[in-house]
């Protein structure tokens, strides 16, 4: 197996780019209450909950899924795809035989039925951060873990928003795919209004 | 642009949008590869980008001029065959043939990552590439018998 090094020379690669128009200013600290903390958060999961993220957002199966209004019904990814515990694929077939790297997103983008693309490299999520099929609380208390977020605080989840450019895309998929509901910018505010609120959950 | 195939470098006069696909069929005359869908669902386009398997129709041209593009021209000669095309032939895998390019293509790929595929692997790294004869069973066999190959079995 050559995976390791086909990971180390995909990771060397830069994984994000500057592509950010999204302003990050929190509220000021206390002035969001828990209820307006866990109103933002009902939207937060909204957008966790959406295809355009959660189809990506899968567990330790390692099988992206396609689903929403263009698919019709809810299904693993077509052509027995599986991105491996690598996550892009580089124990069978790169995410990026596809879902090429390139650098103008509009391209392609809008041809319905083509693999997405954008300038980064294409890959799941880590298993941890799994959403598809999860419930509000159970994505709730999965993003505020540092242990299941990727240690990050609300500030930190705001800044990968900006920083990601596979998320950027949820919002502009094109080819006739739904976007994931707000907009990322109001995405990026619910987070941070959900973080000052203390990141309550409804469990609590 | 400069494009770099098979080890040559090529001088072509075309749009940066244009796809790798195109340019290497209807510029430069490289017809192993082939054109099946256009949307990355078939996988009869398939060349290597710097090794690894890619879609060229998904591919603009300008996105790779610094690159090292290959084509079934490029993966072996006649009289040096590459593992896999050694065992496409021994298995003789093709039928009607249009498809077996881009298999050829994603098998010598996937082989870099996984020299010792289980059958189960072999499915995952190639079920992506579409053949309307259902070669299947002998695609697997192939890959099978390019590893051994490949690992000096």
């Amino acid at each position: 197996m050559r995976v390791l090094t086909v990971l180390a020379i995909l990771f060397a690669a830069p994984a994000f780019a500057e592509v950010g128009k999204i302003e990050i200013n929190p509220p000021a600290q206390g002035s969001v209450t828990r209820a307006e903390g866990l109103q933002a958060f009902d939207r937060i999961y909204e957008v966790a909950s959406h295809p355009r993220c959660s189809n990506c957002h899968v567990g330790a199966s390692n099988r992206p899924m396609w689903s929403g209004p263009s698919y019709g019904k809810t299904r693993p990814h077509g052509m027995l795809v599986n991105a491996g515990e690598s996550r892009i694929g580089a124990e069978h077939i790169l995410c990026s035989t596809c879902h090429v790297n390139v650098e103008a997103t509009e391209r392609g983008n809008n041809v319905p039925h083509a693999a997405p693309r954008v300038a980064a490299d294409w890959q799941l999520p880590p298993v941890e951060f799994e959403w598809f099929g999860k419930t509000s609380v159970e994505v709730c208390n999965q993003m505020r873990d540092p242990e299941r977020n990727g240690d990050r605080t609300y500030l930190d989840i705001a800044s990968h928003l900006d920083h990601d450019v596979i998320l950027h895309w949820a919002w502009e998929p094109g080819g006739g795919r739904e976007p994931a509901p707000y907009s990322l910018q109001e995405h990026v505010n619910d987070v941070l209004a959900w973080g000052v609120a203390g990141m309550p959950c409804e469990s609590d | 642009m400069k494009l770099s195939v098979n080890g040559k470098s090529h001088d072509v006069d075309v749009e940066n949008d244009m796809p790798l696909l195109w340019v290497l069929r209807d510029e430069l005359g490289i017809t192993g590869v082939k054109y099946g869908c256009g949307i990355a669902q078939c996988g009869a386009c398939t060349v290597h980008i710097d090794g690894q398997a890619v879609r060229s129709c998904q591919i603009a041209a300008g996105e790779v001029e610094d690159a090292e593009i290959t084509t079934i021209e490029g993966l072996g000669q006649p009289e040096a065959l590459h593992a896999v095309q050694s065992a496409w032939i021994e298995h003789q895998v093709a039928q009607c043939g249009y498809c077996q390019s881009g298999q050829i293509m994603q098998a010598a790929s996937f082989l870099q990552l996984n020299d010792e595929p289980t059958d189960e692997d072999i499915d995952f790294a190639m079920s992506a590439n579409l053949c309307r004869c259902g070669t299947y069973p002998r695609i697997r066999e192939a890959v099978k018998t390019a590893a051994k190959t490949l690992r000096g079995a």
